[in-house]
């Protein structure tokens, strides 16, 4: 008889508890540190305060998912390829396995935060990653950085040595991937493109309230269903803010609060000026250069990128040869030297 | 040559840009992974040769393999087309969304992913999901959100939709088939040809081995009677035919007919 609803529920979530009963052994003392510093690890939520600061970190949103209570994914690491190595569940890893997994964590932290282009502080690393290791961290920071460099060409670089804040550098010029992202879809690109228009046209800063002024001529409201964009308010301020193509931000100082758009990074390396202005133009039936204003702005955009691009190829073909060239002499000396022996 | 024997491979800038660029993409096909790499290349090498994808790819996986990360290639379940994403080894959950969704989002992805993989199809309707939106952790969230929530899990190639209904992207599957074999080992099925995680596929129906539809593709690829390989019986669906890169260039098409791949033929 194949098992019921229930009881297949009820054992799922055994297994669960149990994985993280095993795993919590190991880490034992990072749970500790977590409960001593005012969290409960026991708890359903994620050792941090804040459902959302949470996501974050990789470990704690993953000890929801993962399991059910609030257990990190410093202990998933013993699965599947520590555990099968060495140490049986239970036992203390050694410092040196233990630093090598605060490396590995750290590395993801400053991968997600890359991604999202946050900054990144000194004390979340602390809080999230680092735990009771601090005296480690400058060891375990430095490898962490080193990796970054060596397999993502990204530098960590500390910009503010009062408040230990920290930011990761390209050290490959993307401007140059522009040219890939030609026929990359943009997403929901009629409005989108309005948007984009209205932020180029007030200075590449829009207040909320004109964006909406020039949406709702359109029939499309903030707090109306749209039947072709559903929740206008939302896909603004949410899905294009998260999708990159917008930055929706509170005006510095506004009380009550007021907002303002600004094209996010996506935009800028999936459009130009250019192109939204042709957009706009077509739209009033008219050519980009019956804006003059914005079309000198917009030709300047767009020598400046061809400028970026011309300079990177440059750069990049100067440090090949010289690469080359090094590498061919390194050979040269070494046959050299190779013959010489062998006389 | 001296020095040691290191296995660890060499990342140039051609390396490194490529990776950022996957990752910015989450999962991209084969051919926009091929076209990735002539572009780095052009970039950065212009006169050196492209090295053959495989061995790029294990380069770079030499060079991740200490961080637990690796360049994963899959396959799509529905139409067989492979597929690559930069998957995280060490965590075995769902810790690539996490940085991206609240706690009751996630948890909401949670519900839908055990509906998916309980049910016989491999799809999960919406309104089922959407039933579950009480029993949330976190946040309380309205049927109204979800289903926004869902349209998101979409957007970023977690979730596909067809006709109302859910199942896993096959990004999900590449990134998360540890976390769901371990997490679910009653409820998973295996096709018997890859033994690899399967979602969606065919069944037989007198022995109820089940396949993904790519699979039953190349196996059944040559033989006009298909037989089921377990217990012999005729095998009752229809064959797809297997994936093949250039004949879709040149007919332009993007997918095959897909009313032959609906998969509900179990």
């Amino acid at each position: 008889m194949p098992r019921g609803q229930k009881s297949k529920l009820r054992a799922r979530e055994k297994r669960r508890q149990a994985r993280a009963e095993t795993q919590g052994l190991v880490v034992a003392k990072a749970t500790g540190a977590a409960a001593a510093a005012g969290k409960s690890p026991s708890s359903e939520n994620l050792p941090a305060a804040g459902a959302r600061s949470t996501s974050e970190a990789p470990e704690g949103a993953t000890g929801a998912i993962a399991s059910g209570s609030g257990t990190s994914s410093a202990e998933n690491i013993n699965s599947p390829k520590a555990e099968s190595a060495s140490s049986p569940k239970g036992t203390e890893s050694s410092l040196s396995e233990i630093l090598n997994k605060k490396v590995v964590l750290l590395v993801q932290f400053l991968l997600q935060k890359y991604q999202k282009k946050e900054p990144i502080r000194k004390a979340d690393m602390m809080k999230f990653v680092i735990k009771q290791y601090k005296s480690h961290f400058n060891e375990i920071l430095k490898r962490a950085s080193d990796h970054m460099e060596l397999a993502f060409g990204v530098d960590l670089k500390e910009v503010d040595p009062t408040r230990h804040c920290y930011t990761l550098v390209n050290k490959l010029d993307l401007a140059y991937d522009s040219a890939l992202n030609e026929d990359e879809h943009m997403p929901k690109t009629g409005i989108l493109m309005i948007v984009l228009g209205v932020i180029f046209m007030g200075g590449n800063c829009a207040p909320e309230e004109a964006i909406w002024e020039v949406l709702n001529v359109m029939g499309i409201y903030a707090e109306r269903k749209h039947f072709i964009y559903g929740d206008p308010k939302k896909v603004l301020t949410e899905d294009l803010v998260q999708l990159k193509y917008l930055e929706y931000r509170q005006v510095a100082n506004s009380d009550p609060p007021r907002y303002e758009f600004l094209w996010g990074p996506r935009a800028h390396a999936e459009t130009s000026k250019m192109k939204v202005l042709e957009f706009l133009a077509k739209v009033h039936d008219t050519i980009p250069a019956a804006f003059p204003s914005w079309y000198e702005e917009a030709l300047r955009d767009e020598e400046e990128r061809a400028r970026a691009r011309a300079a990177s190829r440059a750069r990049n073909a100067a440090l090949a040869s010289a690469r080359s060239a090094a590498l061919a002499s390194a050979r040269s000396r070494a046959t050299a030297s190779s013959s010489s022996q062998a006389k | 040559m001296q020095g040691s024997t290191r296995r660890m491979g060499v990342m140039t800038d051609v390396h490194r840009r490529f990776l950022q660029l996957l990752m910015t993409h989450g999962v991209l096909e084969e051919r926009d992974v091929k076209r990735l790499q002539k572009h780095c290349y052009k970039v950065h090498d212009c006169n050196a040769t492209v090295e053959k994808l495989e061995d790029f790819i294990n380069n770079i996986n030499s060079v991740l393999e200490s961080l637990y990360i690796e360049i994963k290639k899959g396959v799509t379940e529905d139409d067989g087309r492979p597929i690559y994403a930069l998957v995280n080894l060490a965590t075995t959950s769902v810790s690539k969304m996490a940085s991206d969704f609240a706690e009751n989002e996630l948890d909401l992805f949670r519900k839908a992913l055990e509906l998916i993989i309980d049910s016989d199809t491999g799809f999960a309707s919406s309104t089922n999901i959407l039933n579950l939106v009480d029993q949330l952790k976190g946040k309380k969230m309205r049927k109204k959100e979800a289903e926004h929530v869902l349209q998101k899990f979409v957007q970023n190639k977690w979730l596909i939709e067809k006709e109302g209904e859910f199942t896993l992207h096959g990004r999900a599957i590449l990134e998360m088939e540890q976390y769901i074999r371990e997490t679910y080992p009653d409820a998973v099925k295996v096709c018997n040809i890859c033994r690899g995680l399967l979602i969606q596929g065919q069944s037989c129906e007198t022995c109820g081995i089940r396949m993904h539809l790519p699979c039953v593709a190349k196996y059944f690829q040559s033989s006009t009677e298909p037989h089921c390989p377990h217990c012999n019986d005729y095998w009752p669906h229809e064959v797809p035919e297997v994936f093949d890169p250039e004949k879709e260039r040149e007919t332009g098409m993007s997918r095959p007919n897909k009313r032959s791949l609906r998969s509900r033929q179990h």
